[in-house]
């Protein structure tokens, strides 16, 4: 139960997808415009990494080595496909402010990092607990992004007003630059809070070796 | 051996393929359903506001679109309590960060009744502000940046920052928004047959731009503009009581980047007597065909120079379009005083 309960936190701070891993960087950009696309994605992206990642650690002795990375595609397409269709259903708002990012949640690093470097190799309980640790992570992030670039860029909060309305919004937040000053830092604040968390221990070896796998700094980009 | 390993694997890859479309399959099929009603409420709503007393709507296909980015996905007509009331565009057209999905109404008697927004993919918090229900463009008056068209004459210029108030720091969103509501706004007048400044025939027009004419008919000599590129395609001749009194000719040349035609008549002392631009088919040029700028010509003497910004004023927002439309008139206006000074017509 502790060790389950150490991979689900290791997601949040430590080894955070976006402030520590730094994969899957340009969707988080591009959705944290407002608080509301920022927890749709959070969720969305936690939904399709659980799912991918407790099927895929379930059927790990069933998919051949030479072939992983069409499988994984295949069942991480799927449930971004199922996630992408009930969302148009029950909730077409949110679809539709998200636009084409839903759908790139196929191609989101952080969901083939996590699934391969983790739940490829480890059991099913443990990497459904990873993948809710890493989303939730995200999510955070995301919010957290969200809230600044919102509030300073348009001076509302999940679309209601709040900044009197002599503020005149600082569009330059909700524009890519202001996103990269906000994430960055946020990262510093972060990952401070991570060297504080981190000292005293020693540098534990952590179950998975996502960070140095050449495919994380390439598909970056993604 | 390692053949057999191939397909084994390609085998394996089948079976994961095919267990994830099954999957896919049963969700398609249980939310399809819900999909359609929701785009389909969607599509009743934004047509119950832009004609909100409308009894209902039937599907029409009278409305065309003129040009070929903009794609008018459904038309309807609106059905009030005694008769047509007008039509609804829902029509889809480029912009900023993709399409953008609007319905446009048009009432019968040449106005805009409204415009909704049904999708938008420009940057939130910028362009995104087009479908925003708290975004005004007027604070006092609480108007939506779509919001202002409704009422709007289709006579109007709509030019982004003259007529119509563009969104902050999203000029590209707002003129291609403008853009879709002219271009539904002509299609639909033209259906509706309440041509606003839409291109009169030349059949029924020679003889509004010589008045002092009693019958017009086609010459036997056609005018010949010595000009390059200026084509004349119709010449007549208008008389009163037997004696010529002045000529007409319809005539086409090159302009911004489309043509522009034109009809201008002249008396038999070498003043234009009227002018009508019947068509201009640059991007940005149909303000032109308002009839405050042909209007500007009438009076003036042939053989002087016509020139944009001296004696003639081009329409704000079309200034290459006037220019090309003066430099056709007077070319014209050439051309028949001399088939005039020549006789034989």
């Amino acid at each position: 139960m502790k060790r389950l309960f150490g991979v689900f936190v290791n997601g949040l701070i430590v080894e955070n997808p976006l402030f520590v891993i730094m994969i899957g960087l340009c969707s988080s950009m591009a959705v944290t415009t407002t608080v509301a696309n920022g927890i749709g994605m959070g969720v969305a992206l936690t939904f399709v990494l659980v799912m991918s990642e407790l099927i895929i650690s379930l059927f790990r002795n069933l998919i051949p080595d030479s072939i992983r990375m069409p499988i994984f595609l295949i069942v991480i397409a799927a449930f971004t496909t199922i996630m992408d269709l009930e969302m148009k259903a029950y909730f077409p708002a949110l679809s539709k402010s998200m636009g084409v990012f839903i759908p790139l949640v196929v191609v989101n690093c952080i969901v083939m990092g996590r699934v391969e470097a983790f739940s490829s190799k480890q059991p099913v309980a443990d990497s459904t607990v990873d993948g809710l640790g890493m989303g939730i992570g995200y999510t955070w992030v995301l919010i957290a992004l969200a809230v600044v670039r919102e509030l300073l860029g348009n001076g509302t909060l999940l679309g209601r007003q709040i900044m009197p309305s002599s503020f005149s919004p600082m569009i330059f937040f909700v524009l890519p630059p202001g996103g990269f000053l906000v994430f960055s830092l946020w990262m510093a604040a972060s990952n401070n809070l991570r060297r504080k968390l981190l000292a005293g221990k020693k540098p534990e070896p952590t179950q998975d070796s996502c960070c140095t796998l050449p495919e994380n700094g390439s598909a970056e980009k993604a | 051996m390692k053949r057999w390993q191939m397909i084994k694997l390609g085998l394996i890859l089948a079976v994961y393929t095919i267990v994830g479309c099954v999957g896919l399959a049963f969700v398609y099929n249980s939310t399809s359903k819900t999909i359609a009603q929701r785009l389909e409420a969607d599509l009743q709503a934004g047509l119950r506001e832009v004609f909100p007393e409308a009894t209902g709507f039937t599907p029409t296909d009278k409305v065309k679109s003129t040009n070929p980015n903009i794609v008018f996905d459904a038309a309807y007509t609106a059905n009030g309590p005694s008769g047509s009331l007008g039509i609804a565009v829902k029509v889809h057209g480029p912009s900023y960060g993709g399409p953008t999905t609007l319905i446009v109404g048009v009432s019968t008697d040449g106005t805009i009744t409204g415009v909704k927004v049904l999708e938008n993919k420009d940057t939130p918090g910028l362009g995104a502000n087009a479908a925003s229900s708290t975004y005004y463009v007027d604070k006092a008056t609480k108007t939506t940046f779509p919001g202002q068209f409704a009422g709007k004459k289709l006579t109007d210029a709509f030019i982004v920052k003259k007529d119509v108030i563009a969104i902050t720091s999203a000029t590209i969103t707002s003129r291609s928004i403008t853009n879709l509501v002219q271009v539904v706004g002509k299609a639909a007048s033209e259906a509706l047959g309440t041509a606003g400044p839409a291109p009169v025939p030349s059949s029924q027009s020679p003889s509004a731009v010589l008045p002092s004419a009693d019958t017009i008919r086609s010459s036997s000599k056609p005018a010949t503009s010595s000009l390059p590129g200026v084509s004349i395609l119709e010449t007549s001749v208008g008389t009163r009581t037997g004696t010529i009194v002045g000529a007409i000719a319809k005539a086409k040349a090159k302009s911004y980047d489309g043509d522009v035609t034109v009809l201008v008549g002249i008396s038999t002392d070498g003043i234009i007597t009227g002018v009508q631009i019947l068509e201009c088919t640059d991007s940005q040029g149909s303000p032109i065909l308002a009839p405050d700028f042909a209007q500007q010509f009438a009076g003036k003497k042939a053989s002087a120079p016509l020139e944009v910004g001296t004696n003639i004023d081009a329409v704000s927002g079309a200034t290459f379009s006037s220019r090309g439309a003066t430099a056709l008139v007077k070319a014209t206006a050439d051309a028949l005083v001399k088939a005039l000074a020549g006789g034989g017509l």
